[in-house]
């Protein structure tokens, strides 16, 4: 990597911190006294290098009690970060711990975490019984009665002597978070969970993701990396960005849309709104563009309308104006 | 119960605290009873946690509700001032919304006072009836 390239990763992680509400205990406690809860990880330092690409994480909080997406672009480095913070990868650098008692990763620790891939990690040749079986060997908190009544409800209604290789994507995906769900877990790690899956079924995921949280009662977290996020909106308490292997924004979702403010103007004005606004597209018609609520003072005597943008518009925005700065 | 309108332009949390104040002031929910858990509320409304966290947070803000820890959330006593400034507050926010169409309608301020007068006269007359 050159060593320009390195220089602005740094700036642009060092922005980034500046501008961020991080779940920083201290900063939480004053800002959200009611949400100034502890962590279900937290990270210090991470690095890890690959040929072409670094992923350099000076902080990271996932708050506990919420869920929290990772937002980012394809090769952004999501699928990365959450294989440090599953235990999948253990060539890197930096701090990871868990829970409340901040432990370091463990066998009891992996005993309160649930992970599904973006792959299958089921053998091709297993059946839904054999799934069965091995997770009940493998995890003393694994139900089978909750096994087979989720399976039910996602709809794998096949014979437990179907093979894992004779599922559609949407089915492994369903069959990994069947499986994970029937484990009395604390925490899920969930790479891509919604992507093989179709409409109605991420809506469904939505409800279990609520449903799990809620049973939990605060005790509970999810951390889920996606890229439709407009699918997730709803479920999406916490948001953490990562453009080029760096944290570009993190919050949770209510505070995000205080921060940023969705702006309308007039096309005349667009060439001045555009020193001002986050990110900006135009057209013959008009401008369009997210603005910091901070710098909205600056487009004094244009006439705009303004709008609480929503996730999706936020995150477009920032990854935007991240993307732009490596050009 | 709670309706929420994903299009109209009323933040989400802005909406469930509108409601359950409503339910509050009319006394459907009573002091000392417990909202529903944050948690409980977010999945019956398919929404996220921290939506209806904020909308819990803005009814303390005002003081209509109190948090307990680790109980959630419980109505207030709404003291007959308390709830009077509210109604006074709701008054106002009308008013200012009714001068602002009066303003795009083009209606002058002595056009706009006649029309609260005839409209009060109106509501008089059926009263009287």
């Amino acid at each position: 990597m050159s060593e320009s390239r390195k220089s602005k990763n740094i700036t642009q992680a060092e922005n980034a911190c500046e501008d961020t509400k991080w779940a920083d205990g201290k900063r939480l406690e004053k800002e959200w006294p009611g949400r100034a809860g502890s962590q279900a990880i937290r990270a210090r330092n991470l690095q890890k290098k690959y040929k072409g690409f670094e992923l350099s994480v000076p902080q990271l909080e996932v708050p506990k009690g919420f869920a929290t997406a990772l937002i980012g672009e394809n090769g952004a480095g999501k699928t990365t970060l959450l294989n440090l913070l599953t235990g999948i990868r253990l060539d890197f650098k930096g701090e990871i711990s868990y829970f409340e008692q901040q432990e370091k990763m463990s066998d009891s620790v992996q005993e309160r975490i649930g992970y599904t891939g973006p792959g299958c990690y089921f053998l091709p040749h297993w059946t839904i019984g054999q799934v069965e079986e091995i997770s009940s060997l493998l995890f003393t908190n694994f139900h089978r009665e909750a096994f087979r009544t989720l399976c039910e409800d996602l709809g794998i209604d096949r014979k437990v002597t179907e093979t894992v290789k004779k599922l559609s994507d949407g089915n492994r995906m369903k069959l990994m978070l069947a499986a994970v769900l029937a484990r009395n877990t604390e925490l899920l790690i969930l790479d891509e969970p919604a992507s093989p899956l179709d409409p109605l079924m991420r809506d469904k995921l939505c409800d279990m993701i609520r449903e799990y949280l809620e049973q939990g009662a605060g005790e509970r977290s999810v951390f889920f990396s996606t890229h439709n996020i407009a699918d997730m909106e709803n479920v999406t308490d916490y948001a953490i960005i990562l453009e080029h292997g760096n944290i570009v924004e993190a919050g949770f979702v209510e505070d995000l849309k205080e921060k940023y403010i969705l702006v309308k103007g007039e096309a005349e004005d667009a060439e001045k709104a555009r020193e001002i606004l986050f990110s900006i597209s135009r057209s013959a018609y008009g401008f369009e563009g997210i603005c910091l609520a901070r710098n909205l003072d600056r487009l004094a005597g244009m006439d705009i309308a303004t709008e609480t943008p929503t996730l999706s518009q936020i995150s477009v925005a920032v990854m935007k104006a991240n993307t732009r700065l490596k050009l | 119960m709670v309706k929420l309108l994903q299009n109209s332009g009323v933040p989400i949390y802005q909406q469930i605290a509108e409601q359950l104040k409503t339910d509050i002031l009319a006394g459907r929910l009573k002091e000392g009873e417990y909202l529903p858990s944050i948690r409980g509320l977010a999945k019956d409304l398919k929404i996220s946690v921290i939506t209806t966290m904020k909308a819990y947070e803005q009814l303390e803000a005002e003081g209509l509700v109190t948090a307990s820890q680790g109980k959630g959330f419980y109505v207030n006593a709404q003291d007959s001032e308390m709830l009077r400034e509210q109604h006074l507050r709701k008054v106002e926010d009308s008013l200012l919304e009714a001068i602002h169409a009066a303003e795009i309608a083009g209606m002058t301020d002595a056009e706009l006072r006649e029309m609260l007068g005839t409209l009060l006269d109106m509501k008089e007359s059926q009263e009287d009836l």
